[in-house]
């Protein structure tokens, strides 16, 4: 956009109402002085990133700026990840990210309780689990002889079972 | 049995017998169930998905259903498309990647998919309007394959899934309705926003996003928590037979305000898919709706409801390429398509049927 007073192109960009009227005016740096304008120095500071932080609040909730972070022991999956991809990692997930799910639950079903058919226990399932995610770390350190002997506690395990 | 055998068989879903099957082609049940041991498939390993599929392939043994595992791993793309076409797999499973497979009865009433997003999905399907019976059936079966294995529950949030959206009971219940005399007279649109209003969700013949084709449309819920599997069927069981009077009303306006070019319609139709030599799927949906309607108004009386809806599916780019034996362009598809109906609608008791 050229300025109104000369041809430079303009920077400085004012709207005014004058009886309900819209007005524009179109300036560059040297006219808008010459015009009386106080312009700084330097460009403000528009902290854009409390700008950024207050937008993700306002759309994903009070809670993601404390959540963003959190991962699941088990399975390895930030609540980032979840809230990007749509899709949890383990059943632990709900347990550690449940701050974050419950809003999400009621907005989706109306309800944050299981009505309905029951499973039957099992409470050694939980350990299982922990003891896969052992596994795999152990298998990407390298570390056979500590993954050899988580396997053959999970094959015991599984016996049981 | 192997997916050639499949080839000469149909669904029981399509048989067409069953309450109110002028209009609900099927009923149908998916339950997502999870090991509780192992990480979502998203999140697991080749391994671990492996020793998924073997669990899983153990516990369905046990139970003694008679069935055929498929490995998609071990399929064509042609015959994952086959799959997806007689609605045993989606086509997230089809396209998908690492140890997968599917369990599916010789009726295929029942498919049991492995390692798509949920480890189980389960799903039973009969002909008509019986929500409550495959409940009875599907709940059945889901005891007995966890006797073998431990379900990933929580006493507060219920069968625990993937995706938060199924968290619960894990159930959808659905029907697939055929609707042209709604689309016929433009309310189908109304129907569809009054649905959703309370929370139902309307989708094409193929799940998720499709388009619906052939004027059938699938209804089901949405909300898996706070509200107990029998709750569920109840709405369903409820709502359903309001839209069946609106379809039935829409159908004899038809009738008694435009009787002549409606049989009109519905003739030309059933002549362009006996006589056509060749023929695109959309046509052959278009015209076979018709005669799906003009069988069930008694405009049509040579031709049977069963054969119809076996056609809809029967005339999918994969079952025909299938039946021939060999990988077919668009127009040899269209070609093979309308000889197949010929075949089919001509010759009376047509040779694929058992």
């Amino acid at each position: 956009m050229i300025c109104q007073r000369c041809q430079n192109e303009a920077s400085v960009h004012l709207t005014e109402r004058v009886d309900g009227r819209r007005r524009e005016l179109h300036l560059c740096v040297a006219c808008a002085r010459k015009a009386g304008l106080v312009l700084p120095e330097t460009p403000p500071d528009l902290g854009l990133d409390s700008v950024v932080q207050s937008l993700i609040s306002k759309h994903v909730g009070e809670l993601v700026g404390e959540l963003a972070e959190l991962s699941c022991p088990d399975c390895g999956v930030r609540y980032m990840d979840f809230r990007v991809g749509g899709r949890l990692g383990c059943p632990n997930d709900y347990k550690v990210f449940s701050r974050g799910l419950l809003p999400l639950l009621q907005r989706f079903h109306g309800a944050t309780r299981h009505v309905g058919k029951r499973a039957r226990p099992r409470p050694e399932a939980a350990q299982r689990l922990r003891l896969r995610s052992r596994l795999r770390e152990a298998v990407a350190l390298e570390d056979y002889e500590e993954a050899a002997r988580l396997r053959d506690r999970l094959r015991l395990k599984d016996q049981h079972a | 049995m192997t997916l050639d055998d499949l080839t000469k068989t149909s669904g029981e879903w399509l048989r067409g017998t069953g309450p109110e099957s002028d209009i609900v082609m099927c009923s149908r049940i998916r339950l997502a169930r999870n090991l509780a041991d192992f990480p979502f498939t998203n999140r697991a390993s080749r391994n671990e998905k492996a020793d998924i599929e073997a669990q899983v392939r153990a516990a369905v043994d046990a139970s003694k259903l008679d069935s055929a595992f498929f490995d998609i791993n071990g399929l064509s793309n042609l015959d994952r498309q086959f799959l997806v076409e007689r609605q045993m797999i989606s086509s997230e499973m089809a396209n998908g990647e690492g140890p997968r497979g599917v369990v599916v009865t010789p009726e295929e009433n029942i498919s049991i998919m492995v390692n798509e997003e949920d480890h189980l999905r389960i799903q039973y399907m009969l002909s008509g309007f019986r929500l409550p019976e495959v409940w009875e059936k599907i709940n059945a079966l889901d005891d007995q394959l966890e006797d073998d294995i431990a379900y990933a529950y929580s006493p507060s949030l219920g069968y625990l899934t993937a995706c938060p959206t199924n968290v619960g009971t894990g159930i959808r219940v659905g029907v697939m309705l055929h609707l042209p005399g709604l689309v016929a007279n433009k309310q189908i649109d109304k129907v569809f926003r009054a649905l959703q209003k309370i929370n139902l969700a309307v989708r094409g013949l193929y799940g998720e996003g499709s388009q619906a084709f052939g004027d059938f449309y699938q209804v089901s819920n949405q909300q898996t928590l706070g509200k107990s599997e029998e709750e569920i069927i109840k709405i369903l069981t409820d709502v359903v037979p309001q839209v069946l009077q609106y379809e039935r009303t829409a159908r004899q306006e038809l009738l008694t305000g435009r009787r002549q070019h409606l049989h009109d319609q519905v003739s030309r139709a059933y002549g362009v898919l006996k006589t056509a030599q060749t023929i695109s799927s959309e046509e052959t949906m278009l015209l076979l709706s018709s005669v799906r309607m003009g069988i069930n108004l008694g405009l049509i009386d040579d031709l049977s409801i069963a054969t119809v809806n076996e056609l809809f599916i029967q005339t999918q780019p994969a079952f025909l390429q299938k039946l021939r034996g060999s990988e077919l362009g668009v127009e040899e598809r269209n070609v093979a398509r309308a000889s197949y109906l010929r075949s089919r609608l001509t010759n009376g008791q047509p040779e694929e049927q058992n």
